[in-house]
């Protein structure tokens, strides 16, 4: 059989199945989700849908007809629990399923936090629509919440759960937030957005348990013996790629994730990874690496459908990600290197900001709040690598596009 | 459906497709549960991608909300030509004063 099988229906898996029909293969296209839900979009689960202002249909990735409109056959709820390298099969819980390619898109899981009292009644972790629906009910019913980790998704969650009252508490092992993913200036920024609206942090301790009373979460007991009462435990310690399948049959990893090419394919010919669960050797990073992100989970799906249709120009994508807290649109771009410089431009007390950072006087990453423009320019600059005009970047009334130098 | 609104999405080479949609919800909301081909969307409405471009010189002048300066911004990276009349479907909210509105769709949104 000459079916390529997709698994995992989410933005990578669907963007491959979409892809691969708009470069015209004729073949059967198998997409098998785990989950019960149609394929959505997995970035409002901790915004405007937490936040009530977008319902689950709004939140479709596709709509259904999509999937029987272009031939895909989306098989929900049938997740795979074997691949047959040799025999070219993949067995489900309904099935088995011959492919002649085989895409992976399986994506990451929550990263759990294996201490006593875990998954009482009350704790929560935020990755699907399944967690979602659970975090939205919780909340409303919690009056006070802790969160474990300070990464995006949990400052998402605190900023939704102090609007709607809660007591907020975030809890961070390390000394400050996001200290991988963001330059200080901008961290610290973001953490007294949140401490203006009332959300307290606390940096650096280790949590020991969760307290439970009678199958519910009661709080938090840190490392030396403090206990924190809330009655919602968010935990938000970060992902991994769901791997499993990928090593039962042997297939090289690397930072974590399933090692792919620059189109996407695995050690195995034929067989694909993309998305979250896949670490490539991006052409802005130095070396291989997962990207979780939207833009990075599309990329490389059409970039896989490519190559399985015949193209061969690798993938060089300007890696994006963004996250929305409060009133502020946070935008990031491109790849931060060790030894870069920064530039602010613009002034964070106006709320608008961007750092830029240069490795020479290329632009290699960007980060901004609330300056899309700018955010949108450094993409391009990022790709296209003219050198920068230090002191016009720095002057935030110039074009950001404008500020590169004059040709030699 | 009660209550729902009558919109319509045009390509440019002419076929017109006619949906039903709920206040609301967005335009292009509307278009992907409606099935409606040529809106991308990747970002899902964060106003990050510009892949949900559409022109609406066929919509009555001042039923649109005011553009802010980001979906301004992000126009300028649309992959189609920019037009006076060009907007993100994700900024555009389905109500009333959108009945019969006709939104057409540029060729390309990568
Ligand atoms: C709450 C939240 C907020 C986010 N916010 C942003 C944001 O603002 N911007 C941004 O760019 N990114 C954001 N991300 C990250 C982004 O959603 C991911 O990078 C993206 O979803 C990756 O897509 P994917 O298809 O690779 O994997 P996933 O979305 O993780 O999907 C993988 C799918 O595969 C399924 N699966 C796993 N194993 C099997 C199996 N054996 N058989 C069948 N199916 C299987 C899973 O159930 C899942 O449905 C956010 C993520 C979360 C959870
Ligand atoms: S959907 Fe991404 S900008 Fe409109």
């Amino acid at each position: 059989m000459s079916a390529a099988v997709i698994i995992g229906a989410s933005h990578a898996g669907v963007q491959a199945a979409a892809s691969l029909r708009q470069a015209g293969w004729q073949e059967p296209v198998i997409l098998l989700s785990a989950e019960k839900d149609y394929p959505y979009h997995r970035p409002p689960l901790s915004k405007g849908y937490l936040a009530g202002e977008k319902d689950e249909e709004q939140l479709l990735l596709r709509a259904p007809d999509f999937y029987r409109e272009q031939g895909i056959e989306l098989r929900l709820e049938d997740p795979a629990t074997s691949i047959d390298p040799v025999a070219r099969k993949v067995v489900t819980r309904s099935g088995s399923f011959g492919f002649e390619k085989l895409l992976i898109a399986t994506g990451s899981k929550a990263r759990p936090l294996p201490l006593p009292g875990a998954g009482a009644q009350g704790t929560f972790t935020l990755r699907s629509m399944m967690d979602a629906r659970a975090l939205r009910d919780g909340m409303r019913q919690a009056s006070a919440a802790i969160i474990i980790g300070g990464g995006f998704i949990g400052l998402e969650f605190a900023s939704t759960a102090i609007r709607h009252g809660l007591d907020v508490t975030v809890l961070e092992a390390q000394p400050r937030l996001l200290s991988r993913s963001l330059p200080a200036a901008l961290a610290d920024f973001i953490r007294d957005r949140h401490v203006s609206s009332g959300v307290r942090f606390r940096f650096g301790d280790q949590v020991a348990a969760f307290e439970v009373s009678g199958g519910r979460v009661t709080g938090v007991r840190l490392g030396d013996g403090q206990v924190l009462a809330a009655d919602l435990v968010l935990v938000g310690v970060g992902g991994e790629a769901e791997t499993a399948l990928a090593q039962s049959i042997g297939l090289d990893l690397a930072a974590g994730g399933i090692h792919v090419d620059g189109h996407g394919q695995t050690s195995r010919p034929g067989i694909y990874a993309l998305g979250d669960t896949a670490a490539f050797h991006n052409a802005y990073a130095t070396a291989p690496m997962r990207l979780e992100s939207v833009q990075n989970a599309v990329d490389q799906a059409k970039s896989a459908a490519t190559h399985i249709m015949g193209g061969n120009a690798p993938l060089v994508a300007v890696p994006w990600f963004w996250t929305d807290q409060y009133d502020l649109k946070v935008q990031m771009a491109g790849l931060a290197r060790p030894g870069c410089t920064e530039i602010v431009r613009g002034d964070p007390a106006d709320g608008a900001f961007s750092v830029l950072q240069l490795e020479g006087d290329r632009l290699v990453a960007s980060y901004t709040v609330n300056r899309a423009a700018d955010h949108m320019a450094s993409r391009r600059l990022i790709s296209e690598a003219p050198a920068v005009n230090v002191a016009l970047a720095s002057d935030a009334s110039v074009p950001l596009l404008r500020a590169v130098k004059a040709a030699a | 459906m009660s209550g729902s609104i009558t919109i319509r999405f045009r390509k440019e080479s002419g076929q017109q497709i006619e949906v039903q949609a709920r206040p609301g919800i967005s335009v292009m909301e509307a278009a992907v549960m409606n099935n409606v081909s040529g809106i991308e969307a990747e970002c899902g409405g964060a106003c990050i991608c510009a892949t949900c471009h559409v022109y609406c010189d066929q919509v009555t002048e001042g039923v649109l909300p005011e553009m802010s300066g980001e979906e301004d911004d992000m126009l300028d990276m649309a992959s189609a030509e920019r037009r006076a009349t060009s907007r993100l479907s994700c900024q555009l909210r389905v109500s009333d004063k959108l009945e019969n509105a006709v939104f057409v769709i540029p060729e390309n949104q990568f």
